[in-house]
């Protein structure tokens, strides 16, 4: 392996940074999303380097299994955020406060 | 016989419930004619069983109330002479009052309220007095109980009147508790609730037992009774209609205490301890209510003491052992005594609703014909020689003072005490009503009363005038009335004093009963004397204070407790603790709201760092391991 494992690691660990960065500091529930996205794939990244540098094929499977989750977890989120959109005219995920106690 | 017993018992509840339901719709003379016919047929019923009875006893069961393994209740009646004549006594005294109720209610618009429990409690009386199975007897003691209380505050829109219903009710209530707890207890000894079972089989009890059973029974009598302490309710329960406090109040209820002691005769008479303490009971109220009576300014209060009075002796008539003599004196008590009810009834009405002996007077010119009816219940009361209420007070002093022991002495003298103040108390309330006297009425202000209900009280008093003639201690039909009980379990039809000692006793009670009375006469004659001594009137018109005592350490201690319960213990306490523990919720739940943004950035950012302190935390022990 050409790479070394532990490029990999920071390389997944400041994806995933980013990711939640994003996730926290955008308003835009599309953004967000994104910023989950990210996250998710830094740690599929994580895991294709562990596959590789342990010799052992469970973590590639693991990812495959993440990228369809993650597809089927977009469809939902789409749908969740056409939804929100009708009912309260925004995509600003600080409109949406109906839980605020 | 059953038929004719079930009928007696249905005939006033079928009244009661047809007025109850359809009194409302019906014309008023209807409801009347209801409530008197079912009176009045219950009375013929009476007659009937009497006439056909003879001196058997038949036992009747109509059907099985519950039963639960042991504990069994039938609706089953008891028919002996005693219970014979005691219904015979209620139905024909209720049946003239229900008659002469039509006559006294005649401007009061709720008569089907009045008729109804009216009926009602002549059921719950006849229950008391024929049943056999103890529970069945419960049903109507309480029913009497509800009856009384209901009818005394039948006026209720006024304070005094609910006041004085309630405080009738929780009195005899506090007697009731007695009987409750005599029934448990004959329950766990006999497993049987019948009251000729028991009394068939009293003789198995233990003499501490049957001491603890004949006071509960004491308690409960004394509570029904209005016999000491718990005496104070009856004046307060005048507050009713008086043709109500004539049938309850003295006639038939407050006899259903000395009643059930003559029925479980048997078992009370197991233990000479709770036979003395049934006659002191007894003799000693005699002589308070008649000391009482005596300061009375009241018209009804003065016969309600007297009421106290007279059944003191009935039950010392039990303590003696001589319940021929206590039911002698219970029949001719209920005549005279619901005859000078109901002619004080007219009178009041006469004087527009005035129940202020002082202020009646010369009421023999301006009410001829209330006198002599009024007479005759005054002498009978007075046990005028040869009079009804003569013969059976002198068979009860003569028990009393036969009985062994100088206890029985000592209760006789009070007893016989309390007989001379009775013409006093008597006369003084007949003279200061009907005698002239400038300050007395005049016949302006008097109002017309229906001449019925002067004629309709004259069957009482003519029974009243001759029920002697019962049980004449000589001449033809000599001791008819003991020869009849005489099948009566514990029954004495003769007490065995020797005929010197009745003779010397008859003579010397009415030699002193005319003393009294001439001597009455002299003092009230031209209205009350002038000399009293204020503290010792006041005394005894409150009846020695008995109400203040029971204000003083009974109800003003549970006002205490009460109010430091209420305002202490529930306001202070529990209510502020459960106060203080939902506002620290409050308070609590108020920081975490303050959490809960509602922005889904705060909530990913506090995962996040929630999650690298976990991390953190995993890492770190993962470094130093």
């Amino acid at each position: 392996m050409i790479v070394p494992y532990s490029h990999v690691l920071v390389l997944a660990g400041v994806l995933f940074l980013m990711g939640a960065a994003g996730a926290i500091a955008r308003r835009n529930v599309f953004l967000i999303l994104i910023g989950v996205e990210i996250m998710l794939n830094a740690a599929g990244l994580a895991l294709v380097g562990a596959s590789l540098h342990w010799g052992r094929p469970d973590g590639q499977a693991f990812v495959i299994f993440i990228m369809a989750v993650a597809a089927a977890e977009v469809a939902v989120g789409l749908a969740l955020i056409v939804h929100c959109h009708r009912r309260t005219g925004s995509v600003n995920a600080d409109d949406y406060r109906l839980l605020k106690g | 016989m059953t038929a004719v017993l079930l009928f007696l018992l249905l005939l006033p509840l079928a009244g009661a419930v047809l007025n109850a339901i359809l009194g409302r719709h019906l014309p008023r003379r209807l409801v009347e004619v209801i409530a008197s016919t079912a009176i009045l047929g219950a009375f013929v019923m009476a007659l009937l069983g009497f006439l056909s009875l003879g001196q058997r006893t038949v036992d009747v069961s109509f059907f099985q109330w519950f039963a639960v393994a042991d504990f069994t209740a039938a609706m089953t009646v008891h028919y002996d002479p005693l219970a014979a004549i005691m219904a015979l006594m209620v139905t024909l005294v209720s049946g003239l009052i229900h008659l002469y109720s039509v006559s006294f209610m005649r401007d009061d618009q709720d008569y089907v309220r009045y008729f109804c429990y009216l009926n009602l409690f002549v059921f719950a009386m006849l229950v008391i007095t024929l049943a056999d199975n103890l529970i069945f007897v419960y049903l109507g003691w309480e029913g009497v109980g509800f009856c009384s209380y209901a009818l005394i505050g039948f006026w209720y829109s006024r304070e005094a009147n609910a006041t004085a219903g309630r405080k009738a009710f929780l009195l005899t209530r506090l007697g009731d508790v007695a009987f409750g707890v005599a029934l448990a207890l004959f329950f766990v000894l006999f497993r049987n609730f019948s009251l000729s079972y028991i009394n068939a089989h009293a003789s198995d009890l233990g003499s501490g037992l049957a001491t603890a059973v004949g006071l509960l029974l004491l308690w409960a009598a004394a509570g029904k009774s209005a016999q000491l302490p718990l005496s104070v309710w009856l004046p307060d329960a005048m507050a009713g209609p008086t043709p109500v406090s004539a049938l309850i109040h003295a006639a038939t209820m407050v006899t259903a205490g000395v009643y059930l002691l003559m029925r479980l005769f048997p078992v009370v008479s197991l233990s000479p301890t709770a036979l003395l303490a049934i006659a002191a009971v007894g003799a000693v109220t005699t002589l308070y209510a008649a000391l009482s009576a005596l300061a009375q300014r009241d018209i009804k209060r003065v016969l309600a003491y007297s009421t106290i009075s007279q059944v003191g002796y009935m039950v010392l008539a039990v303590g003696a052992a001589d319940i021929i003599g206590g039911m002698f004196h219970l029949l001719s008590h209920a005549f005279f005594k619901s005859l000078l009810f109901l002619a004080a009834g007219y009178v009041i009405q006469a004087c527009a609703e005035e129940h202020d002996l002082f202020r009646m007077g010369n009421l023999r010119r301006l009410l001829p014909a209330i006198f002599w009816p009024f007479l005759i219940g005054a002498l009978a009361l007075s046990a005028f020689p040869l009079i009804g209420g003569f013969f059976s007070k002198d068979r009860i002093l003569l028990a009393a003072y036969l009985q062994p022991g100088a206890a029985y002495k000592v209760l006789w003298g009070l007893a016989a005490l309390a007989a001379l103040l009775t013409p006093l108390y008597t006369f003084r309330m007949f003279f200061l009503v009907f005698l002239e006297r400038p300050d007395g009425r005049r016949e302006t202000d008097l109002h017309p009363v229906p001449a019925f209900m002067a004629w309709i009280i004259w069957p009482l008093a003519l029974l009243a005038l001759v029920d002697g003639c019962l049980n004449l201690p000589f001449g033809p039909g000599k001791d008819w009335l003991a020869q009849y009980l005489a099948v009566v379990p514990g029954a004495r039809p003769h007490l065995g004093a020797p005929a010197a000692v009745t003779l010397a006793m008859s003579l010397g009670s009415a030699t002193l009963i005319l003393m009294v009375l001439a001597f009455t006469w002299l003092l009230y004659r031209r209205g009350a004397p002038a000399f009293t001594w204020k503290g010792l009137a006041a005394f005894l018109f409150s009846g020695f204070y008995l109400d203040q005592l029971y204000d003083l350490f009974l109800v003003r201690p549970y006002r205490l407790m009460a109010q430091f319960l209420w305002q202490d213990v529930d306001e202070r306490g529990i209510d502020r603790g459960v106060e203080g523990v939902g506002r620290g919720f409050l308070l609590f739940s108020g920081g975490l709201g303050w959490w809960a943004t509602g922005r889904v950035s705060t909530y990913l950012k506090m995962l996040l760092l929630g999650l690298t302190a976990f991390l953190a935390v995993l890492a770190a022990g993962w470094l130093v391991w």
